[in-house]
């Protein structure tokens, strides 16, 4: 079976929401951890994804 | 449905009360506040949903304007500094508010029982009727509007400073 390593940015931005809804698998996991060590950009919106869960917490209180 | 954090639950979202957003329809206020439930509205307002719902999945592969053809990214995102501690602001939940009203009705609605409400995408699959896969990219779809939203009218302004 041939996995591709590499990934863009548009993958990794599906699987960085992805996995805020389902657990990834083993071979997604990896590729996104490895494109998300090389990518600044998508580091950039991983972290704003977390914000964004954590502010919809905080939504009316 | 059952799911361990229903509204009936003391833990969190207790003690919350309005704003509430719009697109949460009545079934879902129902769980969280039982006494306003409106059972004439139901089955049409699930309908509605349900094909509004279809709709947005649909059109899935045309929207990324996000991407360039060989899916890189085509503009840099912000750097939003240090964002925890835009959740000590009033302004800045004015300005999330604002940006979960403009999205579209059933991608606000998806993303506030996921990320509100907490529901389980498979409990949000079943309600609407939906297949997971469209459910998780209506839910991507959702956090990169509001993403765009709160970068444009929050943290590239003053609001954020």
């Amino acid at each position: 079976v041939n996995f591709p390593l590499k990934i863009t940015c548009k993958e990794a931005h599906h699987l960085l929401s992805d996995r805020m809804d389902r657990p990834l698998g083993g071979g997604e996991r990896w590729r996104l951890w490895l494109h998300l060590r090389f990518c600044r950009m998508c580091s950039r919106v991983d972290r704003q994804m977390d914000f964004l869960r954590s502010a919809m917490r905080r939504l009316g209180e | 449905v059952g799911g361990g954090r229903g509204v009936g639950d003391p833990g969190r979202g207790a003690g919350r009360s309005a704003p509430l957003h719009r697109a949460v329809a009545a079934e879902d206020l129902g769980r969280r506040h039982p006494e306003a439930q409106d059972h004439r509205s139901l089955p049409a307002a699930r309908r509605e949903v349900s094909t509004d719902a279809a709709a947005e999945a649909a059109e899935v592969e045309t929207f990324d304007e996000l991407f360039a053809q060989d899916g890189h990214r085509a503009s840099m995102p912000l750097e939003w500094g240090d964002p925890e501690r835009s959740l000590e602001r009033t302004q800045f939940f004015d300005v999330l508010q604002a940006c979960l009203d403009h999205l579209p009705a059933s991608l606000a609605r998806i993303f506030m029982m996921r990320e509100w409400l907490d529901y389980d995408t498979s409990e949000i699959c079943k309600e609407l009727g939906i297949t997971p896969t469209n459910c998780f990219v209506m839910l991507y779809r959702a956090r990169m509007r509001l993403r765009e939203c709160l970068e444009m009218n929050w943290f590239a302004t003053k609001g954020a400073a």
